[in-house]
């Protein structure tokens, strides 16, 4: 069967039962109410390789989300949240965690009555790039940019989090000590070092508060804008012989090192009559404890000065048309990861979503192609798609 | 690509055709002492003072400058709709799915009633007003669905009306010239319905982020905004 004719019928089915009817289901006792909702996603893939690869194997239907979210609030004191995502469940029994859908997704209690500041223990994402905390299901597109998909940097962790909002919540700020491992922490116990990750954030609003969105739906009358910055640190300097826990460094060995690791990131975002756009850049800053370590790619202490730099960043413009219940979006990513080795790699994509009920029931298609790569990370396709159906129990 | 630019084309075609709604523009605005505040309805008893609730549950009397002037002792949870007449002050309770009565003179709490709705829990009841055509109380819930819910003076649940593809959502009722006045947070709209079949006559925009709030007092329009705490006047919608 052809292409042409795949996507047609995946289109076809799509269209089935696009007036499903949808709710979440509240329980409640007048005091503790309980919220239980949930959302499945699938899409199809296609991928058109570089002449020296023949292996096809993401040319197929894929479940994406099967999720079921459980959140509540008891009083004015405490609201907690329960995420999963039986579709990453049943991949966690090999050992690796996708960073960008994991299994379970958030784990927490928040307690609200210190008044002064809140206080959220438990399992749940970091406070740390924009992007990375708006939620999936309100983008057009089917994969986040490559910097914030939880292999440079973890996206969730278990810890605890402070948070406070002051100046009609347009000022945000997020405190927080962490494992440091990530969504492997999950596994249970920290690494052999036992050290810990510290994470914060500060974001600024103005004229109002602007919530973690990419999409403009409201059609904002007043433009908006929201500038945060973020940072974290962790130093897990590992007893000799001793290893991280399997899949905690991440696809590309970043995400956990043995040493210091700093990293750094500003984002910026603007709304205003359906037009929003957003920029974000990072940087992280990592000192192995040893000299020969593979983050050295093999350079002398007197060519590195004991440090290496990998970063990226993504730029996005969208917009939301209410007449036409759609949304397009474009979004550019450079990454680097390693200043040791010339090069950084480029990425464009295109997204076009067709709301049937609002974000609640979607129709999403992302085109991504590749500008260019780096020599340390070769990709083996050029240009891809997927196209899907988004369908949220809410 | 080719069937997708033909669903974008055909998209449009059927979509460009839709009308929109006259735009109103404000008189002005002031900035309100009341935080997150998510209703407003005029004191009946007391000229240029108002009743405001909000989003943290509490019940404020304020003036027209935007003061705080009294505010009930009780703390409710998550305070979306607000109702006053020549008895009484009503306030809805999201969250909870209540109504919670109130004493004018001494901002007390004097009844409570329980409505349960299953629905999500941030789009359960979310404005309340009086139909004084049909002598019912109206509740309506925020969202997916959208149900215009009728209460005997009593407070008891006698009809219910599905508001299909009304607007995306309603943020707040009220009452004024014998029809029933919505606000759409979501749309950013006010639309007037007729208030024995609930049928929309006429509705406008207005250009304001995430209104929550509306009433009708010394012949002007009041819209409340949540994220900018600001009181806005309009005129009468004609």
């Amino acid at each position: 069967m052809s292409a042409y004719k795949r996507i047609s019928i995946t289109i076809a089915l799509f269209f089935i039962g696009v007036n499903f009817a949808h709710a979440q289901v509240t329980i409640s006792d007048g005091r503790h109410v309980m919220e239980i909702s949930g959302g499945i996603s699938t899409y199809y893939n296609q991928r058109f390789l570089k002449p020296t690869s023949d292996n096809r194997n993401k040319d197929r239907f894929r479940l994406r989300d099967a999720q079921i979210q459980i959140e509540g609030r008891i009083g004015n004191l405490y609201e907690y949240e329960l995420q999963v995502d039986f579709v990453d469940l049943a991949s966690f029994a090999t050992g690796e965690i996708d960073p960008e859908n994991p299994g379970l997704m958030d784990a927490y209690i928040r307690y609200k009555g210190l008044k002064f500041v809140d206080v959220q223990v438990g399992y749940g994402k970091l406070y740390y790039s924009r992007s990375s905390l708006t939620p999936f299901t309100r983008t057009p597109y089917w994969q986040r940019a490559q910097i914030v998909r939880g292999n440079m940097f973890s996206r969730r962790d278990v810890g605890i989090t402070l948070m406070k909002n002051v100046w009609r919540q347009r000022i945000n700020m997020y405190a927080g000590v962490y494992t440091g491992l990530g969504e492997i922490t999950l596994r249970g116990d920290n690494d052999a070092s036992g050290g810990l990750e510290y994470v914060g954030r500060v974001d600024v609003a103005y004229p109002t508060r602007f919530r973690y969105r990419d999409i403009d739906d409201r059609v904002t009358p007043i433009p908006m804008f929201s500038v945060g910055f973020n940072g974290r640190y962790a130093e897990k300097n590992l007893p000799d012989g001793r290893s991280f826990p399997a899949f905690s460094t991440g696809e590309f060995g970043l995400k956990v090192i043995n040493g210091e690791r700093y990293a750094y990131g500003l984002d910026a975002a603007f709304m205003y009559m359906g037009f929003s756009g957003s920029f974000e850049i990072h940087q992280m800053r990592m000192i192995p404890q040893n000299a020969n370590d593979p983050l050295f790619q093999g350079f002398l202490p007197e060519q590195t000065n004991g440090y290496i730099l990998a970063g990226g960043n993504v730029s996005q413009l969208n917009y939301f048309s209410k007449k036409l219940k759609s949304i397009i979006s474009v979004r550019y990513e450079e990454l680097d990861l390693s200043d040791l080795i010339p090069g950084k790699s480029q990425r464009l994509s295109a997204a076009l979503a067709y709301q049937i009920r609002g974000f609640d029931s979607m129709i999403k298609f992302q085109y991504f192609q590749i500008l260019a790569e780096e020599t340390i990370d070769p990709i083996r396709w050029t240009e891809q798609f997927r196209i899907g159906w988004q369908l949220n129990f809410k | 690509m080719r069937l997708l630019f033909i669903i974008v084309i055909g998209l449009s075609t059927y979509t460009l055709s839709a009308q929109k709604p006259p735009k109103l523009k404000p008189f002005g605005y002031i900035h309100i002492d009341v935080p997150e505040p998510s209703d407003i309805i005029a004191n009946p008893f007391k000229p240029n003072h108002f009743f405001v609730v909000s989003d943290d549950g509490f019940l404020f009397e304020m003036n027209r400058d935007g003061k705080i002037t009294r505010k009930a002792d009780f703390t409710g949870i998550d305070c979306e709709g607000v109702y006053a007449n020549d008895t009484a002050i009503f306030v809805v309770e999201e969250y909870t799915r209540k109504i919670r009565v109130f004493d004018y003179a001494s901002l007390s709490l004097q009844q409570t009633a329980i409505f349960p709705y299953s629905g999500g829990r941030n789009k359960g009841y979310e404005s309340i007003t009086y139909n004084e055509v049909r002598q019912r109380f109206l509740m309506i819930t925020e969202k997916d669905p959208i149900y215009l819910v009728e209460l005997d003076k009593d407070l008891n649940r006698v009809n219910e009306v599905y508001l299909e593809g009304i607007a995306r959502d309603i943020s707040a009722a009220t009452w004024y010239d014998n029809h029933v006045w919505l606000l759409s947070d979501e749309d950013m709209e006010v639309i007037k319905l007729n208030p024995n079949n609930y049928q929309e006559i006429m509705r406008w925009r207005i250009p304001i982020i995430n209104p929550e709030g509306i009433c009708f007092y010394d012949n002007r329009m009041f819209i409340l905004s949540d994220d900018m705490e600001r009181l806005y006047e309009f005129p009468i919608p004609q």
